[in-house]
């Protein structure tokens, strides 16, 4: 392998992890439900095309079949269900969240800076710091915090899907991924875990007569 | 530098900024499945509002009268100091960047005095709106083309696509697409199109930019039109020209000159057609949400100038 | 051979439930898997205590005595929970809360459930251990949800969506461990996130990475034990689950995530030695137990209660491990398995206390010993056991560990510690004894007590009785053997 295609394949994983937050970032503001899963499916490919890449600099070849599988399952299958579940609750779009949408992307911004910070010590032992840990560690609180701002229960499955893909490309980033079989048993989890929460939000939205969790407040203390 | 590039550029600015507006226009006309206005169209508009007579307000003070004339000057001056066939600009004052930041805002300034100058509530609104839409478009723009400047080393632009040549392999850093993906919403933003502003709009509580043009009429109309159309070709070869300066030369053979027009041409080009794409698929956000789009292009910008110290 | 065993008997209970459709046979085929399971627990138990460890698959599954002691724990409480839901469920559908598709979704899940938190403590790799934890929550999602209502959905999705979070910091704390290990093991084979492996290369590890990834894991799978202050799910999921549900929760889960932290512990008292992760064990655990005092002195809700009362409970668990010494582990391994033998009968008693006043307000239930004597004996008796009253065998335990941390540290903990029991004993005495006792409901009968629901019941009161005074050298063996595992002296 030449130096040239390594360097380059550094520069597209490093390309491919800046994408991956531009559309996160994306995802902060964004009403439209439907929009919403096909950013997510976007972000799981520019996940898939990345990890592809570092299996092929790397010459790890058990990524392949874990890029292969996030192919499949997060980019179709998943996103499949979920637009199931929003033709079957009739929801098109989202309300305001707790906070107001540029209050909400600052934030986000701001945990994209301590992203950075925490990931700071680590990519200094690395061979290539291509920043992808710090975008994973990014995309991992900006997912939880939009799992919190969020209202309408369909995207804090979203929020919370593109938090675990944060969490897989910081193990692609730190260890080439996890052993396969580990790897295997998170997506067939994460599978299981949308189809539980699509059987749960219907019945929410059945019962409460909408998505919105913020009309679930009757346990208290 | 000498008269020869002053005038090549100023004439290249000239006859292509309404050349993009005819561009956009037709190519939206397409998508929509509509013959559309001719390409040459704007020219023949500017033409006949050149000969045509002027009304002015009553009310209206020199501002009034002065501010065409600011804001065509200051546009073709920001369009002198840009780099667009070759690196080397013809207008270069202090700190490059900054200053031709600092123009464009003198030219929106003036162009914001004189709406209410004229006393009409709806210059005003425009005038608010616009501001509105600048105070956060403004520090993005900023921002986004610091952060190249900052991996350049200087805020002279011409030296900022010099070094980006020489670094070919920037072109995939992350910072850098970053930057361009906030200066892209930045254009959107500050050229009025879909989805900030609707350019063809006809209903006045509606418009945001239009709003500001409604008293002005004949050869004051015609140098506002065509000074948006400079600001228009600027921001776009800058986003061209600093991200992406393949094609532009470094001399002034005949044959560098060809293949930096061509290229900034066939750049221009791809550019429009992304711009009429994201017009024809987007809905104009309603007004209160321009602010939403325009933080998420400010954080992206803030991010790409963070990312070379963290990257 | 008896581990895959383990995992295989809840699987084909799952199968078959899923293809019956009597009533009557899915209850028989529950009893006696969970016999079976029981069964295989304590044979497991045998084998570890001969072998010191077991394993199976080249290392894939491993048994240690902390291990064996969960798994014996998750089957008890399995087995007696199996026998209580007869009772309680053949009520359900005469009166007609669940449907028999409903009751067969609960036959179905939770073997499934059961197989996942066997599964937690037989894995040998950590990331097979954070599938199987993950595994079970998402398997007791849908328990939580059984009942449909507005109140159980809203406790369902606080519990997914708070567990997952938890989770996947668990799993980003995972991810650390192997980066922290990956210079040593190497990143190809299966075995780099093996714990057995881990432990051999633990002075090695990577101590930056590693401690932050304790720190992820204790917040990860400290939400899914409910440590304060992650516990908000706690007492939704416990008041809205079924009976037997919540108990299998109380006992079992809280048993296998503290499991999940306890092997990072250990590995990291290994690498940096026991300051850093016995601390933080130890801040937490107090936590818990300040913040569960003051909630359980205001409930008015005796479901609510008992999630209280096992974060607390929890804490207790967590002073002990975080206070190390000698007997530090041993005393909270004490603990957790008294825990998990006398938390269910009072998960039981509230089943029975609920579905026949059909509330599970403190207000408008009274004077149960009238109309259920039993239960309210049984209620009782179980409220003493469970706050530490000698004889029981968590006065002992509390006793332990209160002493190992007179040993070991200041004496501020202790006080603290003492303080909070104490004030958690009259508390929850006040309003159990109010439950209990006091003028009784008018115009309700006296009920009669079916065996199915009794039967657990007594089972559980008579072995709290029995291990108070006596537990068996077996037994006592296995904790003090899992004592050592976590203290670290192997």
């Amino acid at each position: 392998m030449s130096y040239d295609s390594v360097e380059l394949g550094h520069r597209l994983i490093t390309l491919m992890a800046a994408a991956m937050l531009v559309v996160q970032m994306l995802l902060v503001g964004q009403r439209l439900l439907p929009t919403v899963i096909a950013l997510f499916s976007l972000q799981s490919f520019f996940l898939a095309c990345l990890a592809a890449a570092v299996a092929y600099v790397n010459q790890a070849h058990h990524v392949y079949i874990a890029a292969g599988l996030t192919l499949l399952l997060k980019v179709i299958v998943m996103p499949l269900l979920l637009r199931r579940i929003i033709r079957q609750t009739d929801t098109q779009e989202e309300v305001e969240g707790y906070l107001n949408t540029p209050a909400s992307i600052l934030i986000c911004g701001g945990l994209t800076l301590l992203g950075y910070l925490v990931a700071h010590p680590f990519s200094q032992s690395q061979g290539h710091s291509h920043g992808s840990l710090a975008v994973a560690t990014a995309l991992f609180l900006i997912g939880f915090f939009l799992m919190m701002n969020r209202r309408k229960a369909i995207s804090q499955v979203v929020a919370l899907l593109t938090a675990e893909n944060g969490l897989f490309l910081a193990a692609i980033a730190l260890t080439y991924g996890m052993p396969l079989i580990v790897e295997v048993g998170i997506l067939f989890d994460l599978l299981v875990g949308v189809m539980i929460l699509g059987i749960l939000t219907y019945r929410i939205a059945e019962t409460f007569e909408s998505m919105d969790t913020s009309k679930l407040r009757r346990l208290r203390g | 530098m000498t008269l020869f590039q002053v005038l090549l550029q100023m004439v290249l600015a000239l006859v292509l900024a309404p050349l993009i507006n005819g561009l956009i226009r037709k190519g939206k006309a397409l998508l929509q499945n509509r013959r559309g206005p001719g390409l040459l169209q704007p020219y023949y508009d500017l033409l006949k509002l050149w000969r045509k007579g002027t009304v002015v307000s009553r009310h209206a003070s020199w501002i009034f009268r002065v501010t065409p004339y600011i804001s065509f000057l200051t546009a073709l001056m920001v369009s002198l100091m840009i780099p667009m066939i070759t690196t080397a600009v013809p207008l270069s004052f202090f700190g490059g960047v900054i200053a031709v930041i600092y123009l464009l805002a003198l030219g929106r300034f003036f162009v914001a005095l004189a709406a209410l100058d004229t006393a009409s509530a709806f210059g005003g609104m425009g005038s608010s709106r616009e501001m509105t839409v600048a105070a956060i478009a403004e520090p993005a723009m900023m921002l986004s083309i610091f952060s190249v400047a900052i991996t350049a080393g200087s805020t002279n632009l011409s030296q900022v696509v010099k070094s980006t040549l020489q670094h070919q392999e920037q072109f995939l850093n992350p910072g850098h697409i970053l930057a361009f993906a906030a200066m892209f919403i930045v254009l959107i933003a500050e050229t009025g199109r879909i989805p900030v502003d609707n350019p063809a709009t006809h209903l006045e509580l509606t418009m945001i930019h239009e709003a500001m043009l409604l008293e002005y009429s004949g050869h004051y109309l015609a140098l506002i039109e065509w000074a948006v159309a400079l600001k228009q070709l600027v921001l776009m070869t800058l986003l061209v020209n600093i991200f992406f300066p393949v094609g532009v030369g470094s001399g002034f053979t005949a044959a560098s000159l060809a293949t930096g027009l061509i290229a900034f041409l066939a750049k221009l080009l791809l550019l429009a057609l992304a711009v009429v794409l994201v017009e024809t698929s987007n809905a104009k956000l309603r007004l209160f949400r321009v602010p939403e789009l325009l933080s998420v292009a400010f954080i992206l910008a803030l991010l790409a100038l963070a990312s070379p110290f963290i990257f | 051979m008896s581990l895959v065993l383990l995992l295989l008997a809840p699987l084909v209970e799952a199968a078959a439930c899923g293809l019956l459709r009597s009533r009557r046979w899915m209850e028989r085929v529950s009893l006696i898997s969970a016999a079976i399971n029981l069964a295989l627990a304590v044979r497991l138990v045998q084998n570890v205590a001969r072998f010191q460890s077991v394993s199976a698959f080249d290392g894939f599954l491993y048994a240690d005595a902390l291990s064996a002691l969960v798994v014996l724990l998750t089957a008890f409480v399995s087995f007696v929970c199996a026998i209580y839901a007869v009772g309680y469920f053949r009520t359900d559908l005469e009166r007609g809360s669940i449907t028999l598709r409903r009751l067969k979704e609960y036959y179905i899940l939770t073997p499934l459930f059961v197989f996942a938190l066997f599964l937690v403590a037989l894995a040998n790799n950590l990331g097979i251990m954070w599938v199987a934890i993950e595994g079970s929550t998402l398997a007791s999602v849908l328990l939580i949800a059984f009942y449909n209502q507005k109140t159980s959905l809203e406790a369902a999705w606080k519990y997914i969506i708070i567990g997952s979070m938890g989770i996947s910091m668990a799993l980003f704390g995972t991810l650390l461990t192997y980066y922290a290990a990956s210079h040593v093991v190497g990143t190809e084979s299966i075995e780099g996130l093996n714990w057995t492996r881990l432990m051999l290369a633990a002075s090695s590890l990577n101590p930056k990475a590693l401690r932050l990834a304790f720190l992820f894991i204790l917040m990860g799978y400290g939400t899914k034990a409910g440590i304060a202050p992650m516990h908000t799910w706690k007492p939704d999921s416990y008041s809205e689950a079924p009976a037997p549900s919540a108990a299998i929760l109380a006992a079992a889960v809280l048993n296998c995530a503290l499991y999940g932290i306890l092997r990072f512990h250990i590995l990291a008292s290994r690498c940096l030695g026991p300051e850093f992760s016995s601390g933080l064990l130890l801040w937490f655990g107090l936590g818990s137990l300040l913040i569960a005092t003051p909630f359980i002195l205001v409930q008015t809700n005796f479901r609510r209660l008992l999630a209280y009362s096992s974060i607390d409970h929890t804490g207790i668990m967590l002073v002990g491990f975080g206070v190390g010494g000698s007997l530090g582990p041993f005393g909270a391994l004490l603990h957790m398995f008294y825990h998990a033998i006398t938390k269910p009968l009072l998960f039981f008693c509230a089943g029975n206390v609920q579905q026949q006043f059909g509330t599970a307000t403190f207000r408008k239930v009274g004077g149960v010993i009238h109309l259920m004597p039993v239960t309210a004996v049984l209620f009782l008796a179980g409220t003493l056991a469970v706050t530490g009253t000698p004889p029981a065998g968590l006065f002992q335990s509390e006793l332990t560990v209160l002493s190992a941390s007179v040993q070991g540290r200041s004496l501020w903990i202790a006080s603290i510690f003492v303080g909070c029991v104490v004030t958690i004993f009259a508390g929850f005495l006040y309003h159990v004894g109010h439950l209990a006792l006091g003028a009784p409901r008018i115009g309700m009968n006296r009920t009669a007590e079916s065996w199915w629901r009794l039967l657990p019941m007594l089972l559980i009161a008579a072995l709290t009785l029995l291990f108070g005074f006596w537990l068996p050298s077996p037994l006592l063996r296995l904790i003090q053997q899992a004592g050592q595992i976590v203290g670290g002296a192997r």
